[in-house]
């Protein structure tokens, strides 16, 4: 085994940042919390820093894995540190540089055992880093379950509503997830003969017979795709995102449930591209009900948190319904969806986080009038649900209008379902905006603060991403495409 | 003869002798205390001095290897663990500390005669050496009454097993003519196929299985770690499976993977033992009893390499036993921290531990987290290990089962952590009272839990030397 480094190790260096953040807040007293939250934004905009600089600095014309950093581990298991940068995997690390600095902003005004609220999701985001640069799959998976055990304690200890249920069930359907894809990552690393975890290795053609394929592509499918929220393993979504402090649903929801499509994406499909061509119409069928349920329950729910929620599965399975089209324009969208959705997403539960801090109260029933109370919170949440529904010139028009024109080429039934199911969904989301934000000013509320400037800061960012992506689609769909075609060129 | 290889043994030997001339001195627990963590360090640095040595001893039927080596190693680590947590030991009556270490070493000292033991007779004194000290220790338990009906229990379930054990021996040399395993290991296989043959096998291996409490030879375990004295159960939990996994390797290893029916045998026993395990966990509100559940669970893991009979399994099964030792030991460090008086402690005492002792809360989520496989522990990196030399042999299902059990296990871990972290402490309750030395320990603990997690080439690497001493 060789080791290979690129001349900075740029994506190594984001792991550092956050682990090295994870060490100063655990040294640093309880007590100190203002210092706990400087340290935390410093390391939070570090990494951020650096996936917009590998974002920009990844060369387009040469494609392929860059940035990649490799050194024998295991040797004996043939587990390598190896790390590279993709069209598929750089829109993710630039998503979680964003997500994980806005949501430490976000938490600014976190006064609860600060200390072990930072440490936790340091280590979560280390997880999800890493998880989304890693090319081994003995590090996929570790990092994939780093990023999952943090959230019990985030949830149960700073959540709200039926925390300790949603905490619980969300971890034993997480970890379901992994009980079936280490069996299926051991599987085919025992299959394939060659005594390596390496997963570009492992991705040559001609490695697993159709067969194996079939079967381990469905157990990585639903071992990765409960985390992607598919229907019918969508359950612990909702209830969790509710849970969920406002920081951390943004994390989960935004990051943390495209490690699921991600997983399917980048073990699944890669290494068993027959299984995915086998098992496609099985996604696509659960993807649109995924969108047409997503968006039907969403339209019956009180909670606010819960709109969110099912809109979250609903949007998951646009990606679902693009990665199943098998086509470049799908999986395009697929991914560009699962950018815009993350960023979407963290401005939801941001705003509906400030809401809730100041109102105490998610009942949309409750709510009302909040336009002319807090006219700049109302704002925010109003750009969220328009991006929610697709509104041209925001980040999710380009990905829902590329998953949809491939989908109504390849499955014309579903295509027009997931349509209808928008147009439900686009419903809901309005519905929600005019009885939280119009109508009558409840004077309970008269008396609360607007956004300020600087705890608008994380929102802004949000904000003027979706705009920049919708504005310029091709700066994102330029750098996926330089993986997607690659990819499906190889297939038979 | 070549004495100097025997240094390990000789130690635990002269630290028994020691304490039973102790026993006859006034009662003075904090020297007995240390003299023996002094006695125990120095044997840990022998053995580890002597981790190369190798020959023969009493005419062939003790075999000093890496193998054996590296398990008397371990066996004396976690000896010198314990004694090095027997500080405030108030499980145990001051008066009796002296007999306490005694026995301690004298178990110790026949748990390594019997990771070293190559005959079958050497093999059964070594046993029942071991087994008659544990049944003391529990007994030695301060108020009375849980000690002696645990002790009672052990007691009465380990003599029906070694008799188990001993038909079993017999009917394998009645089979064989043979005594040594070096001769049974080229017999036997030839040989398996005769039903009085993988019937002696079977029986003699339930009287191992009994020790590691697989399912349905697991009944004790519950009582005992939950009648016998903290330190005591931790010492069960730890160094006592250490051994038995050395045994149990050299035990199925005599098949020579010949025999389909030892391993159906094997591979039924370790789903019960895990399922049951399991679950039965979920369902305890004491601690000490939870921990003996997912001892029976971990036991089934453990099965699942050492039935692989390949030398991945038998590596893997190694990789378990330090594994198991490190994160039951912690488990028990925290146990013993608050259940300072002593007394079983239920799960809902750990409230607050977060805020009166932030190390030690961290050191059991760690080990819990770890004792659930999940990365980046020791525990995760233990079950890959199993589950590739499972798969390799073609054991798919075995390994989903596996998994899925791990799932489950992780409920009742979480119960835990959930107690530790989320839960207040109650009214008045202040910092815990620490143990000298118990923070670092911790910390030293925790530390050791995630490196071998993230990096265990190095240990991977000298376990595989060892394993290949197994034959």
């Amino acid at each position: 085994m060789h080791t290979e480094l690129a001349e900075f190790p740029f994506l190594s260096a984001i792991l550092t940042s956050c682990l090295v953040g994870l060490l100063v807040i655990m040294v640093l007293p309880g007590h100190r919390t203002r210092e706990i939250k400087w340290v935390s934004a410093g390391f939070s905009g570090v990494t951020l820093i650096l996936s917009v600089y590998l974002f920009a600095a990844y060369d387009q014309d040469l494609g392929g894995f860059q940035f990649v950093e490799r050194m024998a581990w295991i040797p004996r298991l043939g587990i390598s540190y190896y790390n590279g940068a993709d069209g598929f995997s750089l829109p993710m690390l630039l998503l979680t540089g964003i997500v994980f600095f806005t949501g430490v902003l976000t938490m600014w005004e976190l006064e609860h055992r600060v200390k072990e609220f930072f440490a936790l999701v340091f280590l979560l985001v280390t997880g999800v880093f890493g998880m989304f640069m890693a090319l081994d799959l003995f590090f996929i998976f570790v990092w994939f379950d780093v990023s999952l055990f943090p959230m019990y304690l985030l949830i149960a200890v700073w959540g709200s509503t039926r925390k300790e249920y949603a905490a619980m069930k969300l971890t034993l359907y997480l970890l379901a997830g992994s009980a079936l894809i280490l069996p299926a990552i051991v599987y085919l690393v025992v299959q394939a003969g060659m005594g390596t975890f390496d997963l570009v290795a492992l991705s040559a053609e001609g490695t697993f017979g159709p067969g194996v394929q079939k079967f381990a592509f469905l157990l990585l499918y639903i071992g990765f795709g409960i985390l992607a929220g598919v229907w019918p393993f969508h359950t612990w979504s909702p209830v969790g995102h509710v849970a969920a402090p406002t920081a951390v649903s943004m994390i989960h929801a935004g990051v943390l449930m495209k490690i699921g499509a991600f997983g399917v994406l980048r073990v699944g499909m890669f290494l068993c591209p027959e299984g995915w061509q086998f098992w496609a119409p099985l996604m696509a069928l659960l993807a649109t009900v995924g969108i047409v349920y997503g968006a039907f329950v969403g339209l019956s729910q009180t909670d606010l948190k819960y709109c969110i929620g099912y809109s979250s599965v609903s949007h998951m399975g646009i990606v679902g319904l693009g990665l199943a089209t098998m086509t470049v324009d799908g999986i395009n969208g697929a991914v560009f969806q699962m950018f815009a959705h993350g960023v979407m997403t963290a401005l939801f539960f941001s705003s509906v986080g400030y809401i809730y801090d100041r109102t105490h109260t998610k009942i949309i029933a409750e709510l009302g009038g909040l336009g002319r109370v807090m006219p700049v919170a109302a704002t925010y949440f109003i750009i969220a649900a328009l991006t929610g529904i697709g509104v041209p010139c925001l980040a999710s028009f380009w990905a829902e209008l590329l998953v949809f024109i491939s989908s109504f080429k390849v499955y014309p039934v579903y295509g027009i379902l997931a349509v209808s199911g928008l147009v439900v969904s686009a419903l809901f989301m309005l519905r929600v905006v005019q009885r939280t934000c119009y109508g009558p000013k409840n004077e309970k509320f008269a008396h609360l603060m607007d956004v300020s400037f600087t705890l608008g800061i994380p929102r802004m960012i949000l904000v003027s991403v979706i705009v920049l992506f919708g504005l310029f689609p091709s700066l994102m769909l330029d750098v996926i495409r330089t993986a997607t075609i690659p990819f499906l060129h190889r297939l038979p | 003869m070549n004495w100097m290889i025997f240094s390990p043994e000789i130690c635990c030997l002269v630290t028994a002798l020691v304490f039973l001339f102790l026993a006859m001195a006034p009662t003075d627990a904090r020297r007995d205390y240390i003299v023996a963590v002094a006695l125990t360090g120095l044997a840990v640095c022998i053995s580890l001095a002597g981790l190369y040595a190798a020959g023969e001893l009493f005419h062939g039927t003790y075999r000093v290897d890496l193998f054996s080596q590296v398990f008397k190693s371990l066996l004396l680590m976690g000896f010198f663990l314990v004694v090095f947590i027997s500080s405030g030991l108030s499980g145990i009556e001051h008066r009796y500390h002296p007999e306490y270490y005694m026995l301690l070493s004298i178990c110790t000292l026949a748990m390594m005669m019997l990771v070293s033991a190559v005959h079958i007779l050497t093999l059964y004194v070594a046993l029942e050496l071991s087994s008659y000290s544990l049944y003391i220790l529990v007994f030695l338990r301060k108020g009375r009454d849980q000690g002696v009906a645990s002790g009672m229990k052990f007691f009465l379930i380990g003599a029906s097993a070694s008799a188990t054990m001993l038909l079993g021996l017999a009917l394998l040399y009645g089979a064989t003519n043979a005594a040594y395993f070096r001769v049974m290991v080229e017999v036997v296989p030839g040989v398996i196929h005769q039903p009085e043959v993988i019937l002696g096998l079977a029986l003699a291996l339930s009287g191992f299985l009994f020790k590691m409490a697989v399912f349905p030879f697991h009944f004790w375990a519950p009582d005992v770690y939950e009648g016998a004295a903290h330190q005591v159960a931790a010492y069960i939990s730890t160094a006592s499976k250490v051994a038995v996994i050395a045994v149990l390797l050299r035990l199925v290893a005599l098949s020579g993977g010949e025999s389909t029916h030892l391993v159906h045998f094997l591979a039924v026993l370790a789903i019960l033992s895990m399922t049951v395990g399991n679950l039965t966990a979920i369902a305890q509100k004491d601690l000490k009893r939870l921990l003996a559940f997912s001892s029976i669970a971990h036991a089934g893991y453990v099965l699942v390499g050492i039935l692989c009979i390949s030398p991945e399994g038998n590596v893997s099964a190694m990789f378990y036993a330090v594994t198991v030792l490190l994160l039951k030991f912690t488990c028990f460090l925290v146990v013993i921290q608050t259940a300072f008086d002593g007394e079983n402690i239920d799960i809902d005492r750990l409230a607050g531990l977060h805020r009166r002792s932030p190390v030690m809360a961290l050191a059991l989520m760690t080990a819990l987290f770890g004792l659930a496989g999940i990365p980046p522990t020791i525990g995760f990196t233990g079950k890959l290990l199993i589950f590739v030399a499972a798969m390799e042999k073609g054991y798919f299902a075995l390994v989903l089962i596996a998994m899925f059990n791990v799932v489950i296990s992780l409920y009742y871990y979480l119960l835990v952590v959930r107690a530790a972290y989320l839960l207040d402490p109650p009214e008045g309750a202040g910092p815990l009272p620490a143990m000298p030395g118990a923070k670092i320990l911790a910390g030293t603990l925790v530390a050791a839990i995630v490196v071998l997690g993230i990096y265990p080439t190095p240990l991977i690497e000298l376990i595989r030397v060892a394993a290949m001493a197994l034959g």
